[in-house]
């Protein structure tokens, strides 16, 4: 047996959450029986301010040297639980929590006797737990106040230039051999009419202005190591591989325009283009419309085109989403092309108009000044079809009654949408998962928008999604704050939760190395002559995956470790509950 | 399949529609229409048509004659595209469309065009009197001498006559198309003589007007809250401009030897009441529309084209004048008597001539049969709809 604790107990009610289907008082009164145990406590509500208060006064006035709360997810307050242990004085890493309302309570409504006992046994195993816990310190790492910018689109550039302002040294790499992406080849954006290319040179005058940003173009990222607030990454230039340490990275690799399948709403005929490349003939235009030489009188557009397939059955891999700027981009372009030419006959066939937002007045300018909108739904798209030089679009025109029509046009435009940009490689290096579109994905869409799984690796701009140049800006910034708060503090507190290799049991089997999906997280190392597996702490997560593989039981991670694991089993499953 | 044309919104503002493209076909306005049926589907659809540009669509529409411009619509529309003017204008496009000789559409699109037929006409009565009159009587009144009443008649027939041919062969057309509109439901001749009583009682009437005003209409048994609630509408104006014109068609078309006359009834001859009756309600109601189009005060007032206001001037006019021979001739004036008669038959001439085949006043042929079409319609739906009921297996 080992030494002598003070623990604590804490029962929660959770309102009538847990007490309406548990005995908490037989659950508290059993725990208070248990070994080490010198309080058990019930509350109304753990989480509350009055009952945390009492808890701390608790964990000072009987010298506690570990508690446990039973009672939600540690999902929900683990770390409400762990931060009043600190205040309390009481190492967070003694703390333990128990679910006895998502495991317990609100699965075994029905069954109150038995949900008292299995939420005694619950207590019991965290008991056990807690009764082997170590106090443990955060790992502390100091950070490289630098950052790696990948892309130099209107979200890279203004990234970057945030982020120098704060002092932070900014590495901007760039694939291609010019800077602005997509946005420098447009002309006039909605909605102030500022061209594209006008933003992006304003831009890359600031960056090249600013001293603490290095640009590398026609350049790559090959490889990756180290951990949040210090990677090594290599960028490979045109003649030379360059090694840079920086503290976080950026990735801000921008969207590619769709372009639709040979014979997609007819595209490849003449007279049926990309709205990508009608605005480039609406930007150029001083006057009517012309088109391969000849005079523009009608114009049809088709929306949605690559963007919410889901509805089509022949595709094997749909793009579910809306690209959400072309509904506001083909109005723009129709109002810009009605002044030049006041004439032009301009058909708009849309399935839901989504110039959300601010950007509403474009969807009703582009009516005002002449356009016209027939709907279709999903499953009935237009076609496109062409004879002697003369393009018509067939559609059953839902706002007239389903009506067939026949839209004899010049020039069909399809307000084709935005494609991830091929990401494979950097996907590899940087091991970012995907969303269901093929784009970078982010931990919490709503709460965390920026960060990714890999922890100092954020994401902005339209490689996350389709996005407006206000949208990818405002991501992007998103993203500066995000690594700026990471790196100005120049260190980062890691919890210590981390596995560690009892290298007197290691026989460097390699199975580890196998098991761990963290990238340099098990390198080889030399102790006391022997070659053993060795864990960087600042890279593991503490996920676990390498202990079970281990046929030595040389990994334990701690908090967790298999001597607290095995008795809180035993606890669990003692044959006698007291309830 | 119906090719569309692209630039049809184009050629409606020709007719003076306003706001077209501007509708994003929210329904708002068929929303709040309290003529819009579950059959008859409008403003919105009708301006869709227009927009999307399916002429035959538009042409086989009813709808534009069920409404009445109460002006709801255009209040309600969030994007103030005016459809109740939309409407309008589509009528007036309608009015075109049906006339086959072709002058209706130039009628409209150019004033000038019209004013300047409109003189001609003129110009050719005042010729016709100057090389036609009989003798001129200067100590006494005697018009019958100047202008023979057998003649004027005879000319009165020939000329109604016409104006009835023309407007019934577009008439003829409307029809045509507005029954061949639907396929899914064809209607029986049968159907045609059976509901045929519509024409002539919403040709008197208007009553399907009232039911723009049904929302405050009152619900008790009350005659004098009944009274106040039709004063307030506008159908009570119209119907009594209406009685109007059909008084004075009696006199003209039926009873023109009692009312072209030397002879001076007393006061209260049949005749001189019901001319006077006709004068009245024609320069009452229609200086109040003068009015209400000068001051915009109704919605339906809100915009007004050359081809309203020409119409409501020489309505007044042709009162104006009527009147004014009138009063020369109770005075024993000869000269202004006959220079005024003449100067009343070049008025009267055009506006019967230009407006009742080809312009606004083909309404009151075109309102009835609307109605009535779009009864008859409803009649072979519920018919085919009932058949397919009973044919359906339980």
């Amino acid at each position: 047996m080992t030494e002598k604790r003070r623990l604590g107990a804490f029962i929660c009610h959770c309102g009538g959450n847990i007490s309406d289907f548990v005995d908490v008082a037989a659950v508290r009164d059993a725990a208070g029986r248990e070994d080490d145990v010198v309080v058990a406590r019930d509350f109304m509500f753990a989480c509350s301010d009055g009952a945390q208060a009492e808890m701390s006064e608790l964990i000072r006035s009987e010298k506690l040297d570990g508690i446990i709360v039973a009672s939600c997810s540690p999902k929900l307050h683990l770390n409400t639980f762990r931060g009043m242990s600190g205040r309390a004085g009481l190492n967070p890493y003694t703390y333990n929590q128990v679910n006895i309302r998502e495991q317990c309570s609100w699965v075994h409504r029905h069954d109150t006797p038995a949900a008292t006992a299995k939420a005694t046994r619950l207590v019991r195993g965290g008991l056990a737990r807690s009764r082997f816990s170590r106090p443990l310190t955060d790992l502390r790492v100091e950070t490289v106040p630098a950052v790696l910018v990948i892309g130099a689109g209107v979200a890279g550039i203004r990234a970057a230039l945030a982020l120098a302002d704060m002092g932070i040294a900014v590495y901007v790499v760039e694939r291609e051999a010019t800077v602005g992406g997509n946005v420098a080849t447009w002309g006039k954006l909605f909605p102030h009419d500022r061209p594209g290319s006008e933003i992006v040179a304003t831009l890359l005058d600031d960056l090249n202005k600013h001293p603490n940003i290095s640009l590398f173009t026609n350049a790559e990222l090959t490889a990756k190591s180290g951990s949040v607030g210090n990677f090594t990454v290599q960028v490979q230039l045109r003649s030379e591989t360059i090694s840079l340490h920086v503290g976080a990275i950026i990735v801000a690799t921008g969207l590619e325009p769709y372009t639709p399948r040979p014979g997609e709403y007819g595209y490849g005929t003449p007279g049926v283009i990309t709205l990508h490349e009608y605005k480039q003939l609406v930007d150029e235009a001083t006057g009517p419309l012309t088109y391969q030489g000849k005079r523009v009188k009608t114009v049809a557009y088709i929306y949605c085109v690559g963007s919410r397939q889901g509805s089509d059955p022949d595709l094997e891999e749909p793009n579910l989403f809306c690209s959400r700027y072309c509904c506001s981009a083909a109005c723009h372009s129709a109002s810009l092309a009605s002044t030049a030419d006041p004439d032009l006959d301009q058909i708009h066939l849309y399935r839901d108009m989504r110039t959300y937002g601010r950007h509403e007045v474009l969807f009703e300018e582009a009516g005002r000044k002449g356009s016209v909108f027939m709907k279709f739904a999903g499953e009935n798209p237009p076609t496109v079809e062409s004879s002697d030089d003369q393009l018509t679009v067939k559609l059953r025109d839902d706002l007239a009654g389903g009506e067939q029509a026949e839209i004899p046009a010049d020039l069909v435009v399809l307000v084709a949408g935005m494609v991830p940009r091929e990401r494979a490689k950097l996907q590899e290096i940087l091991r970012l998962p995907l969303s269901k579109g093929g784009f970078f994905n982010e931990i919490h869409v709503k709460l965390r928008p920026v960060e990714t799984v890999v922890d100092g690796v954020f994401i902005a701009g339209a490689s996350q999604g389709p996005k407006t140049v206000a949208e990818a800006v405002a991501s992007a910034l998103a993203a500066v704050s995000k690594s700026a708060a990471l790196l100005l503090k120049g260190y980062i507190d890691l919890p210590p939760l981390v596995a560690k290799v009892d290298a007197s049991k290691c026989t460097l089997c390699d199975n580890c190395f196998g098991a761990c999906p963290y990238e340099g997280a098990i390198t080889r190392q030399e102790v006391d002559g022997r070659q053993v597996a060795a864990i960087s702490p600042n890279i593991c997560k503490g996920c676990g995956g390498c202990v079970p593989v281990c046929p030595n039981e040389a990994i334990g991670v701690d908090g967790v470790t298999g001597t607290q694991v095995t008795a809180a089993i035993d606890a669990m499953m003692k044959d006698r509950v007291h309830a | 399949m119906a090719r569309i044309d692209p630039g049809l919104h184009r050629e409606l503002k020709k007719y003076g529609a306003t706001g077209l493209t501007a509708c994003m076909n929210c329904g708002n306005c068929t929303a709040t229409c309290p003529q819009s049926t579950d059959n008859e589907v409008f403003p919105r659809r009708i301006i869709h048509f227009v927009q999307a540009g399916m002429t035959d669509k538009l042409r086989g529409s009813v709808e534009p004659w069920l409404c009445y411009y109460c002006g709801d619509c255009s209040e309600t529309c969030p994007r103030d595209a005016d459809p109740g003017e939309s409407m309008m204008a589509v009528r007036r496009y309608l009015t075109g469309q049906y006339d086959w000789t072709g002058l209706g559409r130039w009628f409209y699109k150019s004033p000038a065009f019209q004013l300047t037929a409109m003189a001609l006409t003129a110009l050719a009565v005042v010729l016709a009197f100057y090389f036609l009159h009989g003798p001129i009587v200067t100590d006494h009144v005697a018009l019958d001498t100047f202008a023979p009443v057998a003649s004027i008649e005879l000319a009165d027939r020939i000329g109604f006559v016409i104006l009835a041919a023309l407007l019934l062969s577009n008439v003829i057309r409307m029809a045509t198309w507005i029954l061949r509109s639907d396929t899914d439901h064809p209607v029986p001749f049968a159907l045609l003589l059976r509901e045929f009583l519509t024409l002539p009682v919403h040709f008197v009437t208007q009553k399907k007007w009232l039911k723009c005003d049904a929302a405050s209409e009152p619900t008790g048994r009350s005659l004098a809250a009944r009274l106040a609630w039709l004063k307030s509408t506008r159908w009570v104006r119209h119907f009594f401009l209406v009685t109007g014109y059909l008084s004075m068609m009696i006199l003209v078309e039926g009873a023109l030897p009692q009312f072209q006359t030397d002879a001076i009834r007393p006061w209260f001859h049949w005749t001189r009441l019901l001319g006077y009756y006709a004068t009245v309600m024609l320069m009452w109601h229609g200086g109040s529309f003068l009015v209400g189009r000068l001051r915009k005060s109704d919605p339906i007032h809100k915009f007004s084209t050359p081809s309203d206001w020409m119409f409501l001037v020489l309505l007044l006019a042709v009162a104006f004048t009527g009147i004014l021979v009138h009063i020369f001739r109770l005075s024993g004036l000869p000269l202004p008597t006959y220079v005024m008669y003449v100067v009343h038959m070049a008025v009267v001439a055009p506006f019967l001539i230009i407006q009742v085949p080809f312009g606004k006043w083909s309404h009151m042929a075109y309102r009835p049969m609307g109605v009535y079409l779009a009864k008859v319609r409803q009649s072979a739906r519920e018919k085919l709809d009932a058949a397919a009921g009973e044919l359906a297996p339980a």
